[in-house]
């Protein structure tokens, strides 16, 4: 047997206690991650599925962390309300956990923060077998470590997520998107710097190569208007206005990365700083630089390793969420020491995964 | 702040101690608007730790000798008065541990001489003079001199204003407004004779009536200040007299004057006196709170526009809460663009005989705040206290810049004159 | 002088402290009911000194706490007794401010405010400003994730760190985050930040500063009930508008904050409501709009608007003064610090005010309303016997409270030597287990802030036991 399909953290601690080797899936949207090695037993994490606590005027949710993305955006969504880190993958079905695993977040986390800054609690399954709990389910808590925290971007390698809680915003009444394209890119990065710094609150701040800014803007729809003149205004230029459906389609679209085609998918966190070299080394793969230059996300079709040298010039961190590679780590990995003891800590007989050959 | 002090055995100011340390409750809010915080960036010599310090002696828990170096360092300018928001009346608390103190303290016998040497001669005009001339005399000798007389050397003027007796009354120009009297103050005197001879002006223009009583002598602060409190009431009592006549108001253009004035209530407590000191105490103002109250007599606009650095002295914002009637007087003379001075609320290390105790401080402080000064660009500095004056200007020397430093109504009474 | 300190002595010729009057100041943080004299203090002035001062204790094995500006309420900065303090108050320069990627990096013993005060002529700020900016370093609010009155919106410190370089426990030295707001692999720094100086040191930080709001609208409804001011809160809340803070004063706090700073709040009151929005103009304008709606049907008697930012300021002020400011109405308190799920607000303060009556103590209260971060203010007078003992035990009864309703024993300011005892109330054996595990992967021998958030352990206060444990509250193993 080499999956499980657990219903209960109870079961989850079986499993991890009796199996040497394993690799938590929370149903595979990024199968460079998700896809068991030899020696490892999978285990499905879809089973342990369901939202457990929702009281919309507490901004918090609580879900097992199996639950689909799409079901719990469903729920939140009837009450005005969403995850403010704006997670990929909804369509293709990834979970709450994958997603804080993987640590990935989409276009809107240009307007709040990441996964990272809207984890709030947390229940895992550790190396041990054991069952523990970090954080809280309140919108504010600072007892105990972060281990919320600690476990977005952990990859599986820290324990198995069994529960999750998040804090929610109330989703903007309307949106509306610009896009805009400017000569070159340096007058495209120069426009994302001028607004990175200003005051105007994008929901998304998107640089698209070759030179386009795609903007979107929310809240209340009287003032929605004025302040797309505004934008367009303190660009000096007009752009094309996506409004209503379409406007809504696309940046589905867009964050499920859905255009991107084949190849390696991957997640680059970077500034915005590197984006002229990056661009120099990228050649044709369909990319997209998301809030304001902090995070790129990029399809290759080229050998992994010619990205995996590219980054590690730029001296960036890559993450390859889709196609098969040894280890889905590329680029600067600089964990040190640090990382190793907390690792050990909580995964004392490497039941799990490490991915963590620094370089 | 808990405690275990004994007022009883304390003596007649454990109240108003044990008073100030329950009020600390030791957040750190005053720790940024101390200087020697700043400079030294010692818990011990912060205001929250001096308290406790001076809680810990109090209860017996802590010797005397291990606290008086911070105790000392402190300059009273009492600016983490400002920044106190629990209200501790910090001022009160080490006016009254120095004079608790004082007595019990082993000082070695140069230092002694040398203290008593300032008490002797600061306060009284003409002993000052004279050994100020002395000391002009002995500055050739400055290398060989230790630090502690090296100091005050450095503070002296190159050369000495000649000595300006002032007149017992000056009448009132034009209609009379009101009628005051006025403490002439005692280094001020002699060091900048010119700050009263411009008050007296500026008042007389503006319809008021000053008497100089006879009879007064130095209001105290310096003695009070560094634990000395016999002296301060011998010298107090002959003010009571001085001042008790009739008047609209008790005016002084030096700010460390007023606020020993007003802290007569403090020093006389338990004693004969305290109600009339009291009622003093309550007709002390400053010479620029007076004439906003009073109104100024229109200012005729200067013929350049000129940009003003007002420098707050610790003893008129921090002492006595006068913050916006120097800058409006400044204000209301046309031409004048007033600017604020970066870290205003920081003391510039004058402090009374502060940088003479302490001139390494001092001098950090003085460097500190003249650059602040120049950052502004401003092509005068104006400040309403004789020690910030000194200090100021001597460190705007060492720079290498002139910038004229300037009393408030030194500026005001030239705008009068038509001399700028 | 003892072999080991004469050591010290010579790797810090001008930054050891050990005259009992040098370290009694050091002896307690803002919370005075604990008091533990160190073995020494050391005055670092780089990065590799604070490498040497802790390779130092590792070599004597003796135990250390970083301090920045000693302003924990917890007895986070808690000396451990016979250890050595690591005072971080001369690493307090600016490194780099940079503009346009809108980072500022900074040495640990910088002031928050200061943060923003550099920063503000490029148009930018940073974000996090608990009621200490003036005094906390960043180096703290890192330590206890300090959040403020503007968290709802944009988090606490956590959300603003985005690199460190810290000194573990071992001496070594470790770069966490980088200058990207994304990251690959586990958070390590979103570990380090908020672990109370038990991971490592500090000594290096890169903030993320924000493009300051275009505009303001500053809104203070004055109330003739606690309750009422609740409920507003919840109001906002549910019409989807998101403020940038919401705070309620009581009354008690009301007559603190006056006295204090004269803020010119209605005296009267006996709850009010501050709600700001920010943003950009017109959405501000049109919010404005909505709140006002909001805020005429919650039953407010009085509703005033920021006109100027001198207005709002002081507004603000009053705010910030207000916990310092209870020291004028009481010679003591504790301020407590737990949060509730927004929707129980009523139902603590209600409880809250129940037990005031019971122990026959007055408590005041301002908290972070948006984020059901309450900081009741017990008044007591320590030299009436006994007041002491039943304060703590009815900061015990709230924290418990907040627990019970689903909440935290914390906020922001975190659990350190005052909350440890009710850890145990929040998580179970096996959640503080591997928290436990963690720490002691980096620090086998509990060096760094021994005695602090594990419930147990030294270090004890000098004078006997704990009031709380006299009183049976806490119990030692
Ligand atoms: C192009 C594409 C086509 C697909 N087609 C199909 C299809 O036809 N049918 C189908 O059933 N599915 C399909 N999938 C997969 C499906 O979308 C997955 O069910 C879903 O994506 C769940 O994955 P995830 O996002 O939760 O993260 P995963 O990819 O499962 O996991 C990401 C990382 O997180 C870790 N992780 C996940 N959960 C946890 C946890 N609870 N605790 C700790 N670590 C955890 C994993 O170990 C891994 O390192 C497809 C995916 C893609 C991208
Ligand atoms: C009046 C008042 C109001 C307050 N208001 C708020 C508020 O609104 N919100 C809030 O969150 N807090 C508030 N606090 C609590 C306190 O100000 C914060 O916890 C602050 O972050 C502490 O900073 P500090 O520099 O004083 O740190 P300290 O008290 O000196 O230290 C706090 C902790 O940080 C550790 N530490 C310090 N520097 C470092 C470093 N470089 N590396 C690792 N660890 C370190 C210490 O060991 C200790 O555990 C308030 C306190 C007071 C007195
Ligand atoms: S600000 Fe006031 S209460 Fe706070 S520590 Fe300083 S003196 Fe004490
Ligand atoms: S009076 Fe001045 S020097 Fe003395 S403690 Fe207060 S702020 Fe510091």
């Amino acid at each position: 047997m080499n999956s499980l399909r657990p219903t209960h953290p109870k079961e989850v601690q079986e499993a991890v206690r009796s199996h040497p080797r394993l690799l938590p899936r929370g149903g595979g949207s990024k199968p460079a991650l998700s896809s068991p090695k030899e020696g490892q037993v999978a285990l499905e994490l879809t089973g342990l599925s369901g939202v457990l606590e929702y009281n919309p005027g507490e901004y918090v949710v609580v879900a097992r962390a199996g639950t689909a993305l799409a079901e719990l955006e469903a729920l939140l969504r009837a009450h005005g309300q969403y995850l403010p880190f704006d997670p990929p993958f909804v369509g293709q079905g990834a979970t709450l956990g994958g997603t804080v695993a993987a640590g990935l977040s989409g276009p809107m986390r240009n307007r709040y923060g990441g996964v990272r800054d809207f984890i709030l609690g947390v229940e895992f399954v550790d190396g041990l077998g054991n069952l523990v709990r970090g954080g809280g389910k309140v919108v504010k808590n600072a007892a105990g470590f972060d281990l919320p925290k600690l476990m977005v971007g952990s990859l599986g390698r820290l324990g198995v997520l069994t529960e999750l809680a998040f804090k929610v915003f109330p989703y903007p009444k309307a949106t509306a998107t610009l896009k805009v394209a400017f000569p070159n890119l340096g007058e495209a990065l120069e426009a994302l710097y001028r607004l990175a710094a200003s005051p105007i609150e994008l929901y998304a701040l998107d640089l698209v190569p070759p030179n386009s800014l795609v903007l979107r803007l929310g809240g209340l729809p009287e003032a929605l208007p004025a302040r797309l003149e505004r934008l367009e205004g303190f660009l000096g230029r007009r752009g094309e206005r996506l409004q209503e459906e379409a406007e809504k389609a696309y940046w589905e679209g867009v964050r499920d990365l859905r255009d991107f085609g084949e190849g390696y998918l991957v997640k680059v966190a970077l500034t915005p700083r590197h984006i002229p070299a990056l661009e120099a080394r990228l050649g044709a793969a369909p990319r997209r630089y998301m809030s304001a230059g902090h995070l790129l996300y990029l399809a290759w079709s080229g050998p992994v390793e010619a990205l995996d040298e590219a980054l590690r010039a730029e001296g960036l961190p890559g993450l390859i969420l889709r196609g098969v590679v040894a280890n889905p780590r590329i680029g600067l990995n600089s964990e040190g020491t640090f990382g190793l003891k907390v690792t050990a800590a909580l995964d004392p007989e490497g039941r799990f995964e490490r991915y963590a050959a620094p370089n | 702040m808990q405690h275990r002090i004994d007022p009883e055995k304390v003596g007649p100011q454990g109240e108003v101690m044990a008073h100030a340390i329950e009020a600390c409750v030791h957040c750190g809010f005053c720790l940024p608007a101390c200087p020697t915080y700043q400079v030294l960036g010692e818990e011990m010599d912060s205001p929250r730790g001096r308290i406790f310090l001076m809680k810990e002696v109090l209860e017996g828990s802590l010797s005397l000798e291990e606290a008086q170096p911070y105790i000392d360092k402190c300059l009273g300018c009492l600016g983490c008065v400002t920044a106190c928001p629990s209200g501790v009346p910090y001022g009160e608390l080490i006016t009254s541990f120095r004079a608790y103190s004082e007595p019990k303290r082993r000082r070695p016998l140069f230092q002694k001489a040398f203290r008593m040497g300032l008490q002797e001669t600061l306060p009284y005009p003409a002993r000052f003079r004279a050994a100020a001339r002395l000391g002009r005399l002995a500055r050739p000798l400055k290398p060989l001199l230790p630090s502690f007389l090296r100091a005050p050397l450095e503070l002296l003027p190159a050369e000495l204003p000649p000595p300006e007796p002032l007149p017992e009354r000056v009448a009132a120009e034009g209609e009379r407004r009101a009628r005051v009297a006025f403490l002439a103050g005692c280094a001020q005197q002699v060091l900048q004779p010119g700050f009263n001879r411009a008050a007296l002006r500026v008042l007389a223009r503006n319809g008021v009536e000053v008497v100089i009583p006879k009879g007064q002598v130095c209001c105290g602060a310096l003695a009070l200040h560094t634990g000395e409190r016999e002296r301060a009431l011998r010298l107090a009592r002959q003010n009571l007299r001085a001042f008790s006549g009739d008047y609209d108001a008790i005016l002084t253009n030096a700010a460390g004057c007023g606020s020993g004035l007003k802290e007569y209530p403090l020093l006389f407590r338990g004693e004969a006196e305290e109600e009339e000191a009291r009622a003093l105490a309550q007709r002390v103002k400053d010479i620029a709170v007076f004439l906003v109250e009073l109104g100024l007599r229109e200012v005729p606009p200067l013929k350049e526009p000129l940009r003003v650095a007002y420098h707050d002295a610790c003893h008129l914002a921090h002492a006595q809460g006068v913050r916006a009637e120097p800058r409006a007087l400044l204000r209301s003379i046309p031409g004048v663009e007033l600017v604020e001075i970066p870290e205003g609320e920081l003391c510039c290390g004058s402090a009374g005989t502060y940088n003479l105790e302490q001139p390494q401080i001092a001098a950090t402080l003085g460097e500190r705040k003249a650059r602040n000064i120049l950052a502004t660009g401003a092509q005068v500095v104006v400040t309403g206290n004789i020690g910030c004056h000194t200090q100021i200007q001597n460190h705007l020397r060492k720079l290498g810049q002139n910038l004229p430093v300037l009393h408030t109504v030194e500026l005001l009474d030239k705008a009068y004159a038509g001399q700028l | 002088m003892t072999p080991a300190l004469r050591e010290l002595e010579i790797l810090f010729p001008k930054g050891l402290l050990h005259r009992p009057g040098e370290l009694a100041p050091y002896e307690s943080d803002a919370l005075t009911a604990f008091r533990a004299r160190p073995l020494a203090v050391v005055l670092p002035e780089s990065h590799e000194e604070v490498v040497a001062a802790v390779r130092w204790c590792q070599k004597h094995r003796i135990p250390y706490v970083a301090r920045g500006s000693g302003t924990s309420l917890s007895g986070g900065s808690l000396p451990v007794e016979g250890g050595i303090v690591i005072a971080l108050n001369r690493m307090n320069r600016l490194l780099r401010l940079d503009p346009k990627e809108r980072t500022a990096v900074v040495q640990p013993g910088f002031i928050n405010l200061q943060v923003s005060l550099a920063a503000a002529p490029y148009g930018l700020y940073y974000a996090p400003d608990p009621s200490s900016q003036p005094v906390s370093t960043i180096g703290g609010n890192l330590a206890f994730n300090s959040g403020g009155a503007h968290c709802l919106k944009y988090g606490m410190t956590s959300n603003h760190v985005l690199g460190a370089k810290v000194v573990l426990p071992d001496g070594e030295t470790a770069s966490l985050g980088s200058e990207s707001l994304e990251g690959v692999g586990p958070d390590w720094l979103g570990l380090f930040v908020g672990s109370e100086g038990l991971l490592g040191i500090a000594t290096e930080v890169t903030l993320r500063l924000l493009p300051k709001p275009e505009a303001y609208h500053t809104v203070l409804a004055a109330y003739d009930t606690l309750e009422k001011a609740g409920e507003a809160v919840a109001a906002v809340v549910a019409s989807g508008i998101l403020p940038g803070a919401m705070e309620i004063m009581d009354s008690l706090a009301i007559e603190a904050a006056e006295a204090a700073v004269g803020a010119g709040y209605p005296r009267e009151a006996r709850a009010l409501l501050i709600v700001e929005l920010e943003g950009e103009a017109p959405e501000v304008e049109a919010e404005a709009h909505h709140l006002e709606q909001v805020i005429r049907s919650s039953g407010a008697y009085e509703v005033r608007v920021a006109q100027s930012e001198a207005e709002r300021m002081k507004i603000w002020k009053g705010r910030k003064a207000a916990f310092s400011a209870v020291g004028r109405l009481s010679p003591d308190y504790i301020v407590q610090d737990g949060v509730v799920p927004r929707s129980k607000l009523g139902q603590a303060l209600a409880e809250i005010e129940r037990l005031s009556e019971r122990y026959g103590l007055r408590v005041a209260n301002v908290f972070h309303a948006g984020d059901g971060n309450l900081h009741p203010l017990i008044l007591y007078n320590g030299r009436v016997p006994g007041e002491l003992e039943r304060a703590e035990e009815l900061a015990g009864e709230i924290l418990r409270l907040c627990v019970a309703l689903g909440g935290s024993i914390t906020g922001e300011h975190g659990v350190g030597m005052e909350k440890r005892a009710y850890m145990p109330e929040m998580f179970s054996p096996t959640d503080l287990e591997a928290m436990r595990r963690i720490r002691q992967a980096l620090d086998p021998l509990e060096l760094s802030n021994r005695g602090k958030m594990f419930p147990g352990g030294e270090p004890r206060p000098p004078s006997g036991p704990h009031p709380l444990e006299r009183a049976g509250v806490i119990v030692r193993e």
